[in-house]
């Protein structure tokens, strides 16, 4: 029994790469990275889920309180985050050099965070909220925490100079997510959706981008 | 023709790199003037509308918006507008309209075919649509392939993949085959449209089976037909096999509520009246006592009184002067269902002994009832068992269970003859002239053929009948477990007169020839202890006293004499006690 488990611990610790499964790093061990491209894999893995979970929160939102409301007619979708120039199409996210891009992308998810936390809190009281919505909401919030995390390990490992920490569009809308008139409320709460939903998509396509570009060379 | 407007069918961007909108022109303007249709677009910053840049590159009645029109996270407003009217409106983003291209360059390999020759496996590949960049990781797609043998109507799907290669196991080589691909982009729900249609055909490829035979599908269908009746069949034998082992094994009995001599149908319908009257039959019941020939024996009173059964009133039986007839079981005898099963044939306990212990303590209950209620304890359950039967609507019924409720489970001892436990319980009644002025108390005289109780105060004149019935010749064994009633209401009769009492032997006693048992008791006990105790009121109650008189249609005067309680000694097997017994509970 003893002998087994000896085994088994000094084959782990030896063959970390045969694990199929998240490298391990001991604690302590100053050579042990995890690679950048282990690094881009999670971060893209985990934008993609971002931005699965916020297109479906914003459609069963629009399903259920935004029909015949008209939302898409008023809607002028302004977000928050628009004040940041980030890359609209794909010439302009080729050309911009990485770092930058990388500093956009962190400036973009701090700016979430703290909407991100308000529209957990928020949304729970909407009237009849659907279970859905509610724990999409927090897990939003939650893997947004861990990507910004992700994205400044890779910050650290790509960046030559220093970290950038400005860029960064603070958010104002909290009391329109509190407004005592239930219409208003919800095209605020439509909006805020709309918004994520956008952003996800944006920060899932700049980290593929910048993943193909840096770990593949440009051949994905 | 219904009219048409001109409308913006659709606005979609294929790689997220361009867009194109689409419109249908309506039957609404005149033939003769031209059309003068515009697309105006805004983007969500600017102010004024821009018209379309490009009318043609994308068909007829479209609008194409090159690379440097679109901004992919920008949002859009296009309109469709002639020189004063707007006719339609669209507003979205262009990360909200992609539609991939289909994929191009399907084609296929051979994996490897089964040994047989009847299946083959292929792989499929294909490229990605050449306008969407994936390289460069700007759009990423995912696919979803179809396929079909030919002549087929219904496509199968695969799951949407990244991958543009696709393994197909298991296809007919004798089959041909239909592979279609589209693509979309990934968390987009909206496929673009299919590829052309690939087609496999192995036998271009050599390895084509014409000649191989239809596989045999496992006969599910067969299989399961077949094993049904194969159960029902192993099922049936079972069931009608006679082997009770094998059955037991297999359909283990269900055991069902059944108290021996109750019939269930009984429980069921509620009338607890006979199922108590049938509980109290049920240990001591033996199916030969409820002939009418063995009444004969043990009761030798002429006291077929047919003229009973014609009797209107239950009540007037109960108090006319009619006479014991029958056991009180017998009195179950009736029509009633519940009370019949149990003078059922069928009844398999018929041995004493084990109906001995049952009435042991059947006895003690009915003892210590008697002692507590004061009751005539001999009467009320003779009452009972046989009023039961028939005078559910009397009131000295109701009067009586009333009374003792609970005596209706201790009907064990009264089986077999009225006398045994009466003679073994002796209820003291304190005063014989309260029993006047209520119904309580009220000898059972006579239990008709019928089944009928009949109730009669009135006695006194049966005894004496009976008693003037020599017995003085009779040996009275008093070591016999069993002593012939008819026996000793001779000496009772002949004994009566020797006692002194000055109550109801002399008076008068039912024509017919009846006896209580108390009276039974007492003229056993007097001819065993030869030695009559004078009856005191005002002795306290003891567990057993020997009924004095039979006072109709006052009631008993019982035997005041303290009785030390018999217990378990005494025997009462099967509702007779020996006259030793008798004489050890007697003074």
């Amino acid at each position: 029994g003893l002998l087994l488990v000896a085994l088994l611990v000094s084959h782990m610790l030896l063959t970390k790469e045969g694990v199929t499964s998240l490298p391990i790093c001991p604690n302590g061990s100053v050579n042990c990275q995890l690679s950048l491209e282990e690094l881009f894999d999670r971060a893209v893995k985990l934008s993609h889920y971002i931005h699965f979970l916020s297109s479906e929160m914003f459609n069963e939102f629009d399903e259920r309180y935004a029909q015949g409301r008209g939302f898409i007619a008023k809607a002028v979708n302004s977000c928050h985050t628009a004040s940041l120039t980030t890359p609209e199409d794909k010439e302009q996210a080729q050309q911009i050099h990485h770092e930058d891009l990388l500093n956009l992308i962190l400036g973009v998810l701090r700016s979430w965070n703290d909407p991100l936390i308000h529209l957990a809190s928020e949304v729970q009281r909407i009237k009849e909220a659907p279970e859905t919505i509610l724990w999409k909401a927090v897990e939003i919030e939650e893997q947004n925490k861990r990507l910004l995390e992700g994205m400044e390990k890779i910050v650290g490992r790509v960046h030559s100079g220093e970290v950038e920490n400005d860029i960064y569009t603070p958010w104002d809308g909290l009391p329109s997510l509190q407004l005592a008139d239930e219409d208003s409320r919800l095209f605020a709460f439509y909006n805020l959706l709309h918004c994520l939903r956008r952003d996800s998509h944006k920060i899932d396509n700049y980290l593929k981008v910048l993943k193909c570009r840096l770990i593949h060379d440009n051949n994905c | 023709d219904i009219l048409q407007w001109p409308q913006i069918s659709k606005c979609r961007s294929p790689e997220m790199e361009t867009f194109s909108c689409f419109w249908t022109a309506g039957n609404f303007y005149n033939l003769t003037v031209p059309r003068i249709l515009q697309l105006l677009y805004k983007k969500s910053n600017e102010e004024d509308w821009k018209e379309c840049p490009d009318y043609i590159t994308s068909g007829q009645n479209s609008c194409y918006f090159n690379a440097s029109y679109t901004s992919v996270w920008t949002p859009y407003c296009v309109q469709l507008a002639s020189k004063n009217e707007v006719y339609d409106k669209k507003c979205f983003s262009v990360d909200e309209i992609v539609l991939p291209d289909p994929p191009v360059h399907l084609n296929w390999t051979l994996l490897n075919t089964s040994q047989t020759g009847i299946h083959g496996d292929i792989q499929v590949r294909w490229d990605p649509p050449p306008t969407a960049d994936v390289r460069k990781g700007w759009i990423t797609l995912e696919y979803e392939l179809q396929y079909k043998e030919v002549n087929e109507t219904k496509w199968k799907e695969l799951k949407p993949r990244l991958s543009t290669m696709v393994p197909l196991y298991s296809l007919k080589t004798a089959r041909d085959y239909e592979i279609r691909i589209r693509s979309r982009q990934r968390t987009s729900e909206k496929f673009g449209e299919f590829s052309e249609i690939l087609y496999v055909s192995f036998s271009q490829i050599g390895i084509g089976c014409d000649h191989c035979t239809e596989e045999v599908e496992f006969p599910w269908f067969l299989v399961v037909v077949f094993g049904v009746c194969g159960l029902a069949v192993t099922v049936i034998s079972i069931m009608l096999s006679k082997q009770p082992r094998l059955k037991m094994l297999i359909f283990p009995p269900v055991p069902v509520p059944k108290i021996k001599g109750i019939d269930p149908d009984l429980l069921k319908k509620g009338k607890l009246d006979e199922v108590n009257s049938i509980l109290a039959c049920h240990d001591n019941y033996k199916t030969q006592l409820y002939s009418d020939d063995l009444w004969v024996e043990f009761i030798e009173l002429d006291i077929e009184d047919p003229e009973e059964k014609n009797r209107a009133s239950d009540t007037d039986r109960l108090l006319s002067e009619d006479h014991l007839k029958s056991h009180s079981c017998l009195g179950t005898k009736d029509d009633d269902s519940g009370r019949a099963s149990c003078c059922e044939p069928d009844i398999p306990e018929t041995d004493f002994s084990a109906s001995d212990t049952c009435d042991a303590t059947s006895d003690g209950d009915q003892f210590k009832k008697a002692t507590e209620k004061e009751d005539l304890l001999c009467l009320e359950r003779q009452d009972n068992g046989e009023s039961l039967p028939n005078l559910a609507s009397t009131d000295l019924q109701h009067q009586h269970r009333n009374t003792q409720s609970e005596n209706s489970n201790v009907w064990a001892p009264f089986e077999d003859s009225t006398e045994s436990p009466c003679l073994s319980v002796h209820t003291q009644i304190s005063n014989q002239n309260s029993l006047t002025s209520t119904d309580f108390y009220a000898q059972v005289s006579d239990i008709t053929p019928a089944g009928r109780v009949v109730l009669s105060p009135g006695q006194k004149s049966k005894l004496g009948r009976a008693q003037r019935e020599g017995c003085t010749e009779q040996n009275f064994t008093m070591d016999n477990t069993y002593f012939c009633e008819a026996d000793v209401k001779k000496c009772i009769a002949v004994t009566s007169h020797e006692e002194n009492e000055p109550h109801v032997q002399e008076e008068g006693y039912n024509e017919d020839g009846y006896f209580t048992t108390e009276s039974l008791t007492t003229t056993v006990a007097n001819l065993g202890a030869s030695a009559a105790a004078p009856p005191s009121s005002e002795m306290p109650v003891a567990d057993y006293t020997s009924i004095h008189i039979v006072q109709s249609p006052q009631g008993l005067v019982l035997n005041a004499t303290a009785l030390p309680v018999p217990d378990k000694e005494f025997n009462v097997s099967c509702g007779y006690v020996s006259t030793d017994q008798l004489n050890k509970i007697m003074p």
